[in-house]
């Protein structure tokens, strides 16, 4: 289903807004003109993806800093704010993590919307 | 998989009908809790190893400030998990199911540990962990779900207290804080969930 989400005017370029559809938070974001959509919990321990940084294309995520690709939804990077040597340490099944759920966004008439629903 | 029972052979419970109706996702609040709990519960096990190598002139002057971060975070667990099982959760079967889920990384022990401000460092960031981990539930359930809520924003206040004396410690930053009237005092959780004792 469509769901109109706000105006273009409303989603500035390299921000992101979340917006709630069917009791579920969905990051909407325009990175360097590039519109992109995801789940806002971060699939590694569900943090909200909203509160991250952007790092080219990717979003960071500001619990345990990992990083996935917005346009792709692949996890890029696996990095922490600890120590690399110390983060390799934690066990791989606390490590590992799936790629973000992307929903697809498109532009009409000055207004963004998403696709959402059963399939997705 | 956890260890709660279907929930088609309950009647209807009215606390979750009035989160839901206030837009509350229980499922992912239950989610998030579980791994606020497990956090909670590794961190515990953690500091115990960790509160071992506080040694010598050093070790000995912060031993009894992680022994009260150690008690308390334990108590965090002891006071959030009643809720979960309200919601309809409940803690995985597997205890290595439950770490492996836990919102924080492991707090191990640094292999300079001999280096007090090392074991610090650990400290220091498992307790932002802890900060962020019951911030995203606080998020979810301000305004929404007073019950979940009050108990992870008493938590989130010690929370807050562990990560300031472990950054006056490290920083030597001025100090607000004064010693606790007993180890494990958790005066923001106690009275809360399983702490009825305290």
């Amino acid at each position: 289903m469509l769901y109109r989400v706000c105006s273009s005017n409303d989603l500035t370029d390299n921000s992101m807004i979340v917006f709630k559809i069917n009791n579920d938070n969905i990051l909407v974001g325009r990175r360097n003109g590039r519109l992109f959509s995801c789940n806002n919990s971060c699939p590694h321990r569900g943090a909200s993806l909203s509160k991250g940084d952007f790092n080219g294309d990717n979003i960071v995520c500001y619990m345990h800093g990992y990083e996935y690709n917005v346009f792709t939804g692949k996890l890029e990077h696996m990095k922490s704010w600890k120590k690399d040597n110390s983060w390799m340490e934690q066990s791989f099944e606390w490590r590992k993590s799936d790629d973000l759920t992307l929903y697809p966004v498109m532009e009409k008439d000055g207004a963004i919307y998403i696709e959402f629903g059963q399939d997705n | 998989m956890s260890a709660s029972t279907k929930k088609e052979s309950f009647p209807k419970i009215v606390a979750l009908e009035v989160l839901e109706k206030n837009g509350i996702n229980v499922e992912k609040l239950k989610e998030l809790i579980t791994k606020g709990v497990g956090a909670e519960f590794t961190t515990y096990y953690y500091y115990t190893i960790l509160r071992m190598h506080c040694t010598g002139l050093e070790g000995e002057g912060i031993k009894e400030i992680v022994e009260d971060a150690r008690i308390e975070d334990r108590n965090h667990f002891e006071a959030m998990v009643p809720r979960l099982y309200e919601l309809g959760g409940g803690l995985p079967r597997d205890i290595r199911k439950f770490a492996d889920q836990a919102g924080c990384p492991d707090a191990y022990l640094p292999d300079n540990w001999e280096d007090i401000n090392s074991i610090l460092k650990v400290l220091l960031e498992a307790e932002q962990c802890a900060i962020r981990s019951w911030g995203e539930v606080c998020d979810m359930t301000a305004g929404k779900d007073p019950r979940t809520y009050d108990i992870a924003q008493n938590i989130m206040q010690e929370e807050v207290e562990h990560e300031a004396w472990f950054i006056e410690l490290l920083s030597k930053r001025p100090s607000g804080h004064f010693r606790r009237s007993f180890v494990g005092q958790s005066p923001h959780t106690r009275g809360q969930g399983g702490l009825i004792h305290l």
